[in-house]
């Protein structure tokens, strides 16, 4: 960096740059749910906005982000722009791609990308990912390889020097099910980086900047710096953890990684893995390696704005065709149910090294998603997507939050929203008491929702057909440091077990019953302050019958008392 | 003050309360400033008034109007100091409130807190009924049960019970039937049901905001019985208004019943009282910034108009991060808070840069120049190495400054870990709370459309007119106007702001299938609640009414607002219509799609009284010298030069109309001091307003 950059930059301008680059980001980020047509999107937030540099170098990316989508992001786009010569883009180009492999690791998440333009030369990126409920094929976590799964989009143009290529949007339109809520769903794309340029723009202008490259230097080396700082706090040290996923009817999966802390340097490897499936939970290596920063940016400096500097101190490597770095035409439509235990293991992995930076088990891993569809009397397709969270995993300082998305993130879909969009009734949603793990400190509680098939004129058509992509049913999140593990999660149909896997098909008259898991405890639960258990029985949270036998915490139920005595007998204390 | 007719403004804010006495024959003011009394805030609006009472005598018995605004309800909100409240729901959701829309609001930070619900569990309770998205009655209300539920509840020791049932904003049948259930069965109770107090699909924000609304309404309601009482028994005869969030004022009557919109009672009136100055003297583009102790408010105010918004948060658990707080969806006047005070404080991040603020030193310690214990270095402290404080006049020399302290704390916190001078880095913290407040006008500018370049900024609050300088430089703001008593400035909001409510309506129905004349009845309607609940606020004036709509494509779940002109709804054409939403939604997202059908989802109506305007007093046009007005010189730092040059410095109070004051100068009043550079030029008109205008 010459010496005029310097004086350029200095700290106290770089620090309103970034501010501003910040709220940029979040102004288009905010557009989302105002444009937005489907309720993945504009109420439970399933989409990530950001831009770069004119090199590809992730610059800021939304505060409300999803991890995975936007730590594969910081990836995927550096690499679809460098694929073009720079000269070769013209104001007004639009691209639209939904390569698993380039991007955020499913055919769901859709990323349109534009060139911004600053007198005449590209001076930036701006990128979206949004999460698309429907793109064709057939919705379901069994399918054998990719092109069951929907329409494959290599990077294209959608708009070429600001004209419609109508062709791209007309394949679109004719190989997804819900045509104009998809195509008012990438319009809504358009519109978030149409948002962001002009911002970029305008600041450009004010600023007197010609480009932004300097100013992204400047800010990703301070960046890396401090990440650095974070991870040199880890004591050094090669840190190994085998864990189990649950493959339901199939075969459980095997996730062996190493974490190598060596000064500011972090490594992980994924050596020992299982080998990619024949069903949908294959992960990309970009989506298992935004789970795996999850984990250490969560954990050790999660007050930075995230770009390029966050990534660069971490390493990862994975054997090709392990589960966590697939390799094309692996099935990947349900790549979270494997692909969100990363953030965990890693925590598990440094569990003994840095105790107090992490939490145990979550409900909301893997994020628990439905996308449920069918005929309306009237012969109108309906189809909508929901997701869903569990109980946090309590850390050494905090009960767990309940009903969290972690290590993703996202929103529920308002009630009123989901009856107004489909002709389905929920009967009721709320937290399932003594879900939580018990610890010293308690894991989250987690949620259950109950959905009706209306048998009368106004519910569907049979079938009503629902996917769930979700897990947690055999292997509850576990406690840490002596914590107890939560509930696990189930499935009902008709009040009986059914089938988490591939597709469930209903009728008119069934009802259906989610319930997500509790997050794991963290101590032993004997340890646990009794005013704390009996607060937890006041809220309902804890039924007396469990504070008694996990916490040893006697308290009436009539009157919520301690009875002291009969407490110290159960803690064996004397 | 001479006879004739008075109002008076009366604004509680955290430290004081604020009066403004004036004589509308006269235009004359009288002020008053008092410490606020938390534990009854009343007593201190009594002492005040009385105190004013005495020194103008004249005015007892002759005060037409009163307007309040008060910090109360935000406080027993932050302070979770309301009622004892129940929630009442459909059965299988009692813990709407609780599951609130489960997004973490930090995606990195595994360790956020979240606000607790102001309802807790094991006051929410179920009743049997359901109504379906299209209004349907699907299961009828339980009578019986929701007779039980009440009583359960009321023997668990609620004062305030809040309804919200699915659907509802649908079709209110049932929370209808539960609220004639608790007005018979429990009537000492204090009741909110959705359906009155936000009538919109999405039953989380539904909810919360009936619930808050609940939670501050017994103490709401006690306060303004007393504070009635009490004007009552100083002999006041006339009106008492409230200040609403939306700017607008109402009689007691409506701020009983949904206290919920007198939150941001107070941050409010400053932009009132900018909208007035914008009016009175014809400027298209005001930006009013309003910088205390803890925060900067800022709004822009366009041809004398300032946006409104229908949703904000309240009680964030992390001050200043979006998503952290609850949702409140009522109409709110668009201001911009930061975290940017006098009080904020500087240091170095963990970036190895400057930070200055969110955080504040508060009144305790406070900055470390009050000699109260502070350690930390904040943006007072820098104003006061800086030399536009003066040590020896801080609210008129009632509190001395410790300017070795302000040094030393800049010195070590700052300066060294920064490897540079004590100026510098006070000169550093100074800049970047201007910048931070500079960046943070420049996107709500950007954001309502405005242009910085062409705003005129008002200046009020302790630090605002030190700072508005600085700022107005930032963001290349030509002008710089500080209206007198500029540290009481908010209470001089009250006494413009025009009486006003407004209502919503949901009716969704597509553009094309639309029945004009329906929606004409609507608006007509919405005219009718309007005026009645005007009326309550007894003035004879013809009311004022503005109609919006709100509308969208077909499918999408938010909407674009659109402003219509007086015309009767049934007199305009759809493609009339069709236009008005295609210019907006293509000025906003860049493109818009002529083909696609579009929806109406909302109407909103406000209803208003003319604004009654008032005579600011003329200063007299003293052929006074400027010399008499000028208390001496002092050094303070040039932010053109990056040095101290000597400052003049001006008593505001011998300034007379027409004086001409060129920077570089300083202007004292007792409430807080206006800093004028040298590329600047003060001039004072003859209301006793100081207009700077950058580059003389």
């Amino acid at each position: 960096m010459n010496a005029q950059n310097k004086t350029k930059f200095d700290p106290i301008t770089l620090e309103i740059l970034w501010r501003r680059l910040v709220s940029i980001v979040d102004e288009a980020d905010a557009s989302v749910a105002r444009t937005a047509f489907s309720s993945l999107l504009r109420d439970a937030h399933d989409y990530t906005c950001m831009f770069t540099d004119s090199r590809g170098q992730e610059l800021v990316q939304g505060t409300f982000c999803t991890p995975g989508q936007a730590g594969a992001m910081a990836l995927g786009v550096k690499k679809i722009i460098n694929s073009i010569p720079l000269d070769q883009y013209k104001p007004g180009d639009v691209y639209i791609i939904n390569d698993p492999w380039l991007l955020a690791g499913h055919l769901n998440d859709v990323c349109v990308l534009s060139p911004i333009f600053f007198k005449d030369k590209p001076v930036a990126f701006t990128a979206c990912v949004f999460h698309h409920s429907d793109i064709g094929g057939r919705i379901s976590s069994d399918n054998r390889e990719v092109f069951e799964e929907g329409l494959f989009i290599p990077p294209v143009k959608l708009y070429d020097a600001g004209v419609l290529n109508q062709q791209v949007l007309d394949i679109i339109r004719w190989n997804v099910r819900t045509r104009d809520e998809v195509v008012g769903d990438i319009r809504s794309q358009v519109a978030a980086n149409h948002v962001c340029a002009q911002k970029i723009i305008e600041m450009m202008e004010e600023e007197r900047l010609d480009t932004l490259d300097d100013l992204a230097d400047e800010i990703i080396t301070r960046t890396e710096a401090s990440m650095r700082s974070a991870i040199e706090a880890i004591p050094d040290g090669v840190y190994p953890y085998t864990g189990i996923i649950e493959g339901g009817k199939r075969k459980d999966i095997t996730i062996s990684l190493t974490v190598t802390v060596d000064g500011s340097d972090i490594a992980v490897d994924f050596t020992g893995t299982s080998s990619q499936v024949d069903w949908g939970v294959n992960v990309v290596y970009n989506f298992t390696y935004a789970y795996v920063f999850m984990a250490i940016k969560s954990a050790f400096d999660p007050d930075i704005p995230i770009n390029e500097g966050a990534i660069r101190p971490i390493k990862m490597t994975a054997p090709e065709g392990t589960i966590v770095n697939c390799t094309f035409p692996a099935a990947v439509a349900a790549r979270m149910q494997v692909g969100h235990f990363m953030t965990e293991m890693v925590f598990k992995a440094l569990s003994a090294a840095a105790p107090d930076n992490i939490i145990a088990g979550s409900g909301g891993t893997p994020a628990q998603t439905n996308i449920m569809y069918g005929r309306r009397k009237s012969g109108k397709p309906w189809h909508t997507m929901i997701i869903r969270g569990g109980g946090l995993g309590a850390g050494s300082r905090m009960d767990g939050h309940h009903c969290a998305i972690f290590p993703a993130n996202g929103a529920n879909t308002p009630v009123e929203i989901f009856e107004s969009d489909t002709p389905l009734l929920v009967k009721s949603r709320g937290l399932v008491t003594d879900s939580g793990g018990p610890g010293t400190m308690r894991g989250g509680i987690g949620r259950q929702m109950v959905i009706h098939i209306p048998k009368d004129e106004f519910g569907p058509q049979d079938p009503t057909t629902i996917a769930v992509q979700a897990g947690r049913y055999i292997y509850p999140p576990e406690g840490m440091f002596s914590g107890k593990p939560g509930t696990k999660a189930k499935f009902q149909k008709n009040n009986e077990d059914a089938d988490p896997s591939g597709l469930t098909f209903c009728n008119a008259g069934d009802t259906i019953a989610f319930y997500s898991a509790g997050g794991g405890g963290y101590g032993d639960p004997l340890k646990r302050d009794p005013d704390a258990v009996k607060q937890d029985v006041l809220m309902g949270y804890v039924s007396a019958a469990c504070a008694e036998t996990e916490y040893g915490v006697a308290i009436d139920p009539d009157t919520l008392e301690i009875d002291v005595d009969r407490t110290r007998l159960l803690r064996g204390q004397s | 003050m001479g006879k004739g007719s008075y109002r008076l403004g009366c604004d509680i804010g955290g430290t004081f309360t604020d009066f403004v006495l004036v004589n509308d024959e006269t235009g004359e003011f009288s002020t008053n400033k008092c410490l606020t009394t938390p534990s009854d805030p009343s007593d201190a609006v009594e002492e005040g008034i009385r105190d004013l009472l005495i020194r103008n005598p004249d005015a007892d018995a002759n005060i037409e109007e009163i307007i309040h605004g008060t910090t109360l309800v935000i406080n027993a909100i932050i302070e979770r100091k309301g009622a004892k409240t129940g929630f009442i729901t459909t059965r299988g959701f009692r813990d709407i409130l609780e599951l609130g829309r489960e997004i973490r609001y930090d995606a990195y930070d595994i360790f956020s807190e979240y606000p607790a619900p102001l309802v807790p569990r094991y006051l929410c309770a179920e009743v049997d009924e359901r109504v379906a998205s299209d209004g349907r009655v699907i299961k009828p209300l339980d009578v019986e049960g929701a007779t039980d539920a009440i009583k359960k509840l009321r023997d668990q020791g609620i004062e305030s019970v809040a309804v919200c049932l699915i659907n509802s904003y649908e079709n209110p049948v049932h929370e209808r039937i539960i609220k004639t259930l608790v007005e018979e069965t429990a009537p000492d109770l204090f009741l909110s049901t959705s359906f009155e107090v936000l009538p919109q699909i999405r039953e989380f924000e539904r909810a919360c905001t009936t619930a808050t609304n609940a939670y501050v309404k017994p103490i709401t309601a006690k306060y303004l019985a007393k504070l009635d009482a009490r004007l009552r028994s100083l002999g006041f005869g006339g009106r008492l208004y409230i200040m609403l969030s939306s700017g607008g004022i109402t009689g007691v009557e409506a701020a009983r019943e949904y206290p919920v919109r007198i939150i941001e009672s107070g941050p409010t009136a400053a932009v009132i009282a900018s909208q007035y100055y914008g009016r009175m003297f014809e400027i298209k583009d005001m930006f009013c910034f309003d910088m205390g102790g803890t925060t900067a408010k800022s709004c822009l105010i366009q041809k004398g108009h300032a946006g409104l918004v229908s949703t904000f948060e309240v009680g964030r658990v992390q001050r200043f991060k979006k998503g952290s707080g609850l949702p409140i969806q009522v109409p709110v006047v668009d201001l911009m808070e930061i975290g940017a005070g006098g009080g904020s404080i500087a240091k170095m991040s963990k970036m190895g840069l400057l930070q200055v603020g969110p955080e504040s030193a508060g009144a305790d310690p406070g900055p470390a120049c009050y000699g109260l214990g502070g350690e930390n270095p904040t943006v007072t402290d820098s104003d006061l190495v800086l030399g536009y404080l003066d040590p020896d006049y801080f609210l008129g020399g009632d509190m001395k400054l410790d300017k070795t302290a302000a040094e030393a704390a800049i010195k070590n916190k700052v300066a060294d870990p920064l490897k540079t001078s004590v100026v510098d880095a006070a000169f550093g913290v100074h800049d970047l709370i201007n910048e931070t407040m500079a960046a943070a006008a420049k996107t709500h500018i950007a954001e309502k459309g405005g242009n910085p370049n062409v705003v005129t900024v008002s200046a009020f609050g302790g630090a605002g007119p030190v700072h508005a300088y600085g700022l107005a430089r930032k963001i290349g703001a030509p002008r710089i106007l500080v209206p007198p008593l500029a540290g009481v400035g908010s209470a001089m909001g009250f006494f413009t702001a025009p009486v006003a409510f407004d209502l919503t309506r949901s009716h969704r129905v597509h553009l094309e299938d639309a029945d004009f004349s329906d929606i004409e009845a609507l608006f007509k309607a919405l005219e009718t609640e309007g005026a009645a609940i005007l009326e309550k606020a007894a003035r004879d004036e013809k009311i004022i009414f503005e109609r919006t709509l709100m509308m969208r494509f077909v499918g999408q779940g938010a909407e674009t607002d659109l402003p219509l002109g007086g015309e009767p709804f049934d007199q305009l054409s759809r493609q009339e219509i069709r236009d008005l939403f295609d210019g907006e939604y293509r000025r906003l997202y860049g493109r818009t799609y002529p083909d696609n059908p579009v929806e109406f989802v909302t109407f909103k109506l406000r209803a208003s009284l003319p604004e009654r305007p008032f005579r600011l007093p003329t200063m007299k046009v003293s052929s006074g010298k400027l010399e008499d007005a000028v208390k001496g010189k002092r050094n303070a730092f040039s932010v053109v030069q990056k040095k101290y040059i000597p400052f003049s410095v001006y008593d505001r109070f011998k300034l007379f109309a027409g004086a001409v004051i060129s920077g570089p100068a300083i202007i004292e009043e007792r409430e807080s001091t206006i800093v004028v550079g040298e590329d600047a030029l003060a001039t004072v008109d003859e209301y006793g307003f100081v207009w700077i205008d950058l580059d003389k």
